[in-house]
Order: structure tokens, then sequence, then C-alpha cells
């Protein structure tokens, strides 16, 4: 790949060369950020999110396409807004490729927002498509969908939205949608990235 | 109207039960606070949100039939963008509604969504055999110091700073630093509108109240709970925190409840 993808504009330039070096160093920090994190009880955060997914399912009728839309959109205003705080808490040099980019939501963004680490699997032959494989889901625990939810429904598309939101604000267009859901009675619970393409790197705001 | 400090914990016998109660709070599973915060927070706009689209939806439906036709694009996600609005303008746009049934729908939707997870979490706080919680009776005192203390250390990570009733299903609920507006910046000089832009944001504990009391035997058409902004009685709140604390007006209205 020739063309570099930033997904931090902060002034450290990486000086991280080899993979797993950082991976290890993704890990550290995702670790050290998350400890010293305030917390709340994730039973609390799972049921505050299903009360916002049953009140969507009220008011769109079981319309699941609007409720699968109206999530993703609501994750998107927070997860432009989330980036910030994960950048300053992080500290983050830029990412060189999309495998780096892709360690750092799994080991940092995951960890440190849901405590918990997706594995990173089925890249693309071109390395710019990946799937987060979530196993453990602080946003689904002891959820059970209807059956026609369960044809339909993308119940954490919120994520998506988070993750489109965030990667956007550090110049990364890309595609962020599931692939498969445990709720669906799939075998796994698979969210796919796609890199659409790099956007131009411009100034960020606030620095000159 | 007595005062009541919520803090206070049982008698010495209570210490070991509320150090197990500790530990078994720390090994519950958790995720980042902030996360919490901003979902609860964009209740506010995605209840707007969701209003604007059945209003619209609600106008087309006369000329439809056509946009059957959109494509399921699975992938393409930023088809799913094409009419997003911007949190902030959203909440804005709820301010300059002139249409009150509008902004009652919105609010309405903000109260509801508070009020399932009230319901939804005092069953959970119940069954985790807090020592705190003892309700003699289904004693009204005693669910609103359960309020008070545990409700709302589970979900602000602080308890309400002052509770005062008349003993007569009156009561106020004060607190002088509520987390979610925190850090809502407010410039001194436009405070009236400001303030008003940050109403919407009490509906969401207004309905976890309701919730809270619907759950331990209060339906929701016998309690009356309202929020207001007040003055916090002393200064010792650091001026980047928000201007104002909050007073919750609790009224039970059934006569047969003391």
């Amino acid at each position: 790949m020739s063309r570099q993808q930033s997904i931090n504009s902060s002034q450290t330039a990486a000086s991280a060369t080899a993979q797993s070096p950082l991976s290890r160093s993704f890990k550290a920090t995702g670790e050290d950020v998350w400890k010293r994190t305030e917390k709340i009880n994730a039973e609390l955060f799972t049921l505050t999110y299903g009360a916002i997914v049953s009140q969507l399912c009220t008011d769109y009728g079981r319309d699941f396409t609007k409720i699968n839309e109206q999530l993703f959109q609501m994750g998107y205003s927070i997860g432009v807004r989330l980036i910030e705080d994960f950048l300053a808490r992080t500290a983050l040099p830029r990412c060189q490729d999309m495998q780096e980019t892709s360690e750092a939501l799994s080991k940092c963004a995951f960890k440190v927002f849901l405590n918990i680490t997706p594995r990173v699997t089925n890249w693309s032959s071109t390395k710019d498509t990946f799937s987060l494989i979530i196993d453990e889901n602080p946003l689904s625990d002891f959820v059970e969908l209807p059956m026609d939810a369960m044809e339909q429904l993308w119940y954490s598309n919120v994520l998506c939205g988070v993750l489109k939101g965030a990667l956007e604000m550090v110049q990364l267009d890309c595609d962020v949608f599931f692939v498969s859901d445990i709720l669906r009675g799939d075998q796994q619970t698979e969210l796919r990235v796609k890199l659409n393409k790099v956007l131009k790197d411009e100034i960020p705001i606030g620095e000159d | 109207m007595n005062g009541y400090t919520v803090g206070e914990n049982g008698t010495n016998s209570g210490m070991t039960e509320q150090h197990q109660f500790q530990l078994f709070e720390e090994s519950l599973r958790k995720v980042n606070k902030l996360v919490f915060q901003m979902l609860i927070n964009e209740i506010i706009p995605l209840s707007m949100s969701v209003e604007r689209k059945l209003e619209k939806s609600n106008d087309e439906e006369v000329s439809s039939n056509m946009s059957k036709l959109d494509v399921n694009e699975d992938s393409n996600t930023t088809n799913l963008l094409k009419d997003i609005v911007p949190s902030n303008q959203l909440i804005h746009d709820l301010l300059d509604t002139k249409d009150e049934d509008k902004y009652n729908k919105v609010i309405d939707r903000v109260r509801n969504i508070g009020f399932q997870v009230g319901n939804k979490l005092s069953e959970l706080l119940i069954f985790t055999n807090n020592p705190n919680l003892q309700f003699k009776d289904m004693d009204i005192l005693l669910i609103m110091k359960f309020v008070c203390r545990d409700v709302w250390k589970q979900l602000y990570g602080k308890q309400i700073d002052n509770l005062k009733t008349n003993h007569r299903g009156t009561f106020y609920l004060f607190d002088y630093d509520y987390p979610p507006i925190r850090e809502f910046c407010i410039e001194e000089n436009a405070l009236k509108k400001e303030l008003k832009l940050v109403e919407p944001f009490l509906e969401f504990p207004v309905g976890i109240i309701k919730g809270v009391l619907a759950s331990l035997g209060y339906p929701p058409e016998q309690v009356i709970c309202l929020a207001t902004f007040v003055d916090r009685p002393n200064n010792d709140i650091p001026d980047t925190s928000f201007a104002k604390g909050i007073s919750f007006h609790i009224q039970i209205t059934t006569q047969n409840n003391q």
C-alpha cells in the first residue's frame, strides 16, 4: 500500500515499525486506560440500551429497517464525539494501515469503552476490510429477540454507527455493518469494517 | 418539612454484610461510565429525531408507493446517514418547537425510556441482596431513600444531596451536581435560554423516579414528578460545573398509602 492512512493526528509521529510490539502496546495502552477509567455496572448499560431499542420498536411500529437506521445514526452522533475522548486518553500515534487500525479498535477502543476485546479476522486480500468478532456484547447480554425482529433487526447497530463516526473523524471513510449476530441465531456476532477511502488530511480542529 | 441525611448507613452489625456487598458489586462486569453517560444524553436528540421522522413519513404517506423501491444495500452504510441531523441541532430544534403537542411527544418519549430503565433498575438492585434495602410495608420514605441512595448511586455514581418531605406524600429530592449535565457550558448572560435547552435532559431522571416507584407499588397515575432548576445552597462546586442544581418535586396522590 502506498498511501498512508492516518487514524490520529497527534504530533507524536509514529516511531513504531514492527507489528508485534505495536500490537502489544495497543493491548497495554487499552488495559492501562481501562484501569484508570470511571466505570458503571454493565447490566445497567445493557438495560438502558434495551429500553431505547424497545422505545424505537414502539415508535416505528416494528419497522426494523427504520430502527436499524435510527440506531446507526444515534451511534454516529456518539462516535464523532467519543473519538476525542479516545484520542485524549490513549494518546495513540497515527495508524499506518488498516491492520493497525483494527488492532487499535479491538485492543484499545473496545477495551477502554466496553471492556471487551473483539477478535480481528476475515481480512480481505487487499487488506482494507476486516471483521470484528464480538463474543461478549455488553449491549445485548441476556437479550432475546422475538421472531420478527430476529429476521430484520440489527440490535447492536449503534456500534456500527459509533465506529463509522469515530473513523470518519480520523479521516477514514469506512462502511461499518453487521454480517451476523448471535441474537439472530447466527453462530457468532460479526461486525465488518470496510475502508472506502482515506479522506484528505485536513487540519484538525483546535490544532494550529 | 423535615430534612434527611441520605448517606447514613445502618448499624455496626451490618458492616460485614456491607463489605461483602461491596465486593460483590466490584466483581460485576463494568463498562466505561462516559459511554453510558453519552448514551443517556443521546436519548434527547434521538427522541426528537424520531419525532421528525414520524412526522415526515406521515406527510409522505399520501404520495408514497414510489419510495418503496429503494434498494436495500446493506453494505453501503453512508446511505444510512443521508438524512442525519446533528444532535445539537436537534436539541435546538426541540427548544424552538412552537408545536406544544410535538414537544410533549418528544418529552414523553424521553420519560418513557427513563421509566423503563427505572423499572428494571429497581429489580436489578433488589435482587442483589443489598443489605441497605429493607422496605418495611413498602414505606414510601424508605423507597425514597432507596431512590436517593441506591438508584442514584448506580446511575450517576453519587447520591441525591438532600431529601425533604412533609410526611404527607410530598418529597423534594435535590441534586446540586447532576452528573449528566455537569459539563454543559452555560454562559451567564444567556442563562435563561440555555436552561430551557437543558430542561429536556431532566426528563430522563423524572422517568427513572416514576419507573422505580411503579415497580414498588406506586403506579404512574398516582405519582406526579416535576424537575426544576434550583440554586445551590453553597458554592463549593467548581465554576466549570453546570450553574444550577435540580429539584425533583414528587407528589404521591393516593390517599391510602402514607
